[in-house]
């Protein structure tokens, strides 16, 4: 089995400020984004999937529309396994109505001026991210528990979270230890691959993408700074091996 | 209110931040809010509380400056308050130990008890056993790990006793627990009810505070000399006390004199200066004195030499080579020094001897090594008077730690 843990966010500096050592697996580094204008999660991932930089192709949709972008399974590489699970990846199988309120409660955030209200809604934003987050953490352990030729289950705390409370290392030391977790439960079940599609760096209290990514692997990968387009080969690769 | 200051010490999984975020949870000793906090998130992501990450919200605070002492964290129970060394690094707990940074008057070993013994819980024995430190509690954590199972207690506290034997430590008590889930650490839980020691508070208020240095002999080393209208000689007083009119020693001159004054800043009539007190003196004759040099009565003296015996810690990644000369570095005392001989080299994890007559030690390993100095120095054994027995050798930095050991095998000067 292959097993991809697609965490978007998952910032290099903070896996190894909290020791993250099983996100970190055998072989690990930053990757390459720099081919991209802004690292952005819907362009990120939709080149990750294909394995072509597609941002012209995703801006050309707008701000707005470019959250419902939705891939054809046939151009990616999830189409050469049997019976793949891929799990609220955007552009493929996003949960589109759960993260449109979170980017709806963060502009809300942002336009509130009163530190009361704002504090509400901090909290419901946060909330929100926390029960999604548990929801396919459980589906994406039981994907595991299954025959599949491929699990994909993409995270997203790291980023949401991380963009109202970056700077508070407490929780964010947390939720990487939450998904460091994750990545020990998954470490013998197959080929492990965890990637995301940017980090994070420190805003204020805030969070902002950063402009490289994380990559490791549970096999040797003989990776130095992988673009993300590069994975779409070595996946394939590995299935046949 | 007493205070006690105890270190805590073990391999680096085996749960001392949790142990240290309940001792603070159980015994109220935490701010309001964060640890709320810490609850929601635990709660967001269904976990139990996860006491560790309360070091976090201390490290913070460090970080933001907010808590006075930078390296120390503070409780009480109903006997007295504690202070627990924050030692991140066996390293570091060896420098302030030695350098008098920070002396632990206790220790606490904390085992996984799932784990077992592991290297870095014997090398921080070890560092216990070298340092002189002899009350010691050890702590079996993660009981609930293993079925809070006595037979899995009993078997890695054989082998820990084993060990803890061949190195002179007899632990006061050995007490099983789960850090994780309270079981006693503030209170005993029917889930032990096998174990009839105390809990691990309890256990605590039975160590015994450090006699007071004042009832020891008279050490101030010279720290300067001040010459306004009167010549007063600073420094602390490490051990005994220091009053107007005492027949003193300068050491290592050996000149006698009479204390004229005791000399304190913006004070009127001070009579005396007890251990633990900086202060300045004047004496009644103009005797030859200067930093290094160590004050004392006439009586109970320290050795004056310029070979020392000692135990010492390397811990620099440099290795050290027979050759080189370091600086010797003993209260106020700083001189040059050779090793001329390294008698022994041990694995401070196995205790295995690596080397005889050796012509080098490596980071972590301990040796028995005789120093030869520049100069004369004051010193002590290091079980009479820590202040004068210990010493640190310098390159650049700190490269080792050590203590001295056998005062009956030096040369006196």
């Amino acid at each position: 089995m292959i097993i991809i843990l697609a965490i978007d966010a998952l910032e290099y500096e903070k896996v190894e400020e909290f020791g993250c050592n099983n996100l970190k697996q055998e072989s690990y580094g930053k990757t390459d984004i720099s081919e991209f204008s802004q690292p952005r999660t819907m362009v990120l991932w939709s080149s990750f999937m294909t394995g072509k930089n597609k941002e012209k192709e995703i801006l050309a949709k707008g701000d707005e529309a470019m959250w419902s972008t939705k891939i054809e399974l046939k151009h990616a590489f999830f189409s050469h396994f049997k019976n793949p699970v891929i799990l609220d990846l955007p552009g493929f199988s996003y949960d589109q109505k759960v993260h449109e309120q979170s980017r709806q409660l963060l502009k809300k955030f942002f336009a509130e001026e009163n530190e009361e209200s704002k504090e509400k809604i901090r909290k419901q934003y946060n909330q929100n991210a926390f029960e999604h987050h548990n929801k396919i953490k459980k589906e994406f352990l039981a994907a595991i528990g299954q025959k599949h030729e491929l699990v994909l289950g993409y995270f997203s705390i790291a980023d949401v979270i991380g963009h109202l409370n970056f700077s508070n290392r407490i929780m964010m030391k947390m939720i990487y230890k939450e998904l460091d977790e994750i990545a020990s439960l998954i470490r013998q079940k197959g080929k492990v691959l965890v990637l995301s599609d940017h980090g994070m760096k420190q805003l204020g209290r805030f969070g902002d993408h950063s402009d490289y990514g994380f990559w490791s692997t549970n096999f040797e990968a003989s990776l130095k700074k992988p673009k993300i387009t590069d994975f779409y080969e070595l996946i394939l690769k590995l299935s046949k091996d | 209110m007493e205070n006690l200051k105890f270190v805590m010490v073990g391999h680096v999984d085996h749960g001392k931040s949790t142990l240290i975020g309940r001792l603070l949870y159980d015994t109220d000793s935490l701010p309001d809010g964060r640890i709320e906090e810490i609850k929601e998130i635990c709660k967001a992501l269904g976990k139990e509380l996860e006491f560790a990450y309360v070091m976090d919200h201390l490290q913070e605070e460090r970080d933001q400056g907010i808590t006075i002492d930078t390296a120390q964290i503070f409780f009480r129970t109903k006997k007295r308050q504690y202070t627990i060394i924050d030692a991140p690094g066996h390293v570091e707990f060896v420098k302030n130990m030695i350098t008098g940074a920070s002396q632990a008057e206790a220790a606490i070993l904390i085992v996984d008890v799932e784990e077992g013994v592991k290297e870095q819980t014997r090398r921080h024995a070890y560092i216990l056993s070298l340092l002189g430190l002899e009350q010691v509690i050890v702590v079996m954590n993660k009981m609930d790990l293993v079925g809070y199972k006595k037979e899995k207690y009993e078997g890695v506290k054989k082998e820990l006793l084993k060990f803890l034997e061949s190195i002179n430590i007899k632990p006061k008590h050995i007490i099983p627990i789960s850090a994780k889930k309270g079981d006693f650490i503030a209170r005993k839980t029917s889930k032990l009810s096998w174990f009839k020691g105390p809990c691990f508070l309890e256990a605590l208020d039975d160590f015994k505070t450090k006699e007071s240095p004042k009832e020891k002999p008279l050490r101030f080393p010279v720290q300067d000399i001040y010459s306004f209208d009167k010549r007063i000689i600073a420094g602390r007083v490490e051990g005994g006390i220091i009053s107007s009119g005492d027949r003193i020693k300068v050491l290592p001159s050996e000149e006698e004199t009479v204390v004229k004054s005791i000399e304190e800043y913006m004070k009127e009539g001070v009579k005396k200066a007890e251990a633990g007190k900086s202060t300045g003196i004047v004496t009644e004759d103009k005797v030859f004195v200067d930093r290094g040099f160590v004050i004392t009565h006439t009586k109970d003296l320290p050795i004056v030499t310029d070979t020392v015996k000692a135990h010492v810690i390397w811990m620099d990644k440099k290795p050290f080579d027979k050759n080189e000369r370091l600086l010797f570095k003993c209260a106020t005392q700083e001189v040059m020094c050779s090793i001329d001989k390294i008698e022994k080299v041990i694995d401070s994890s196995t205790l295995e001897v690596i080397g005889k007559d050796a012509d080098t030690i490596r980071n972590r390993e301990v040796a028995d090594i005789v120093i030869k100095t520049q100069k004369p120095v004051v010193v002590e054994n290091f079980n009479k008077i820590q202040e004068l027995g210990r010493f640190v050798l310098q390159r650049k930095d700190t490269c080792a730690g050590g203590i001295i050991t056998n005062i009956n095998n030096i040369n006196k000067v």
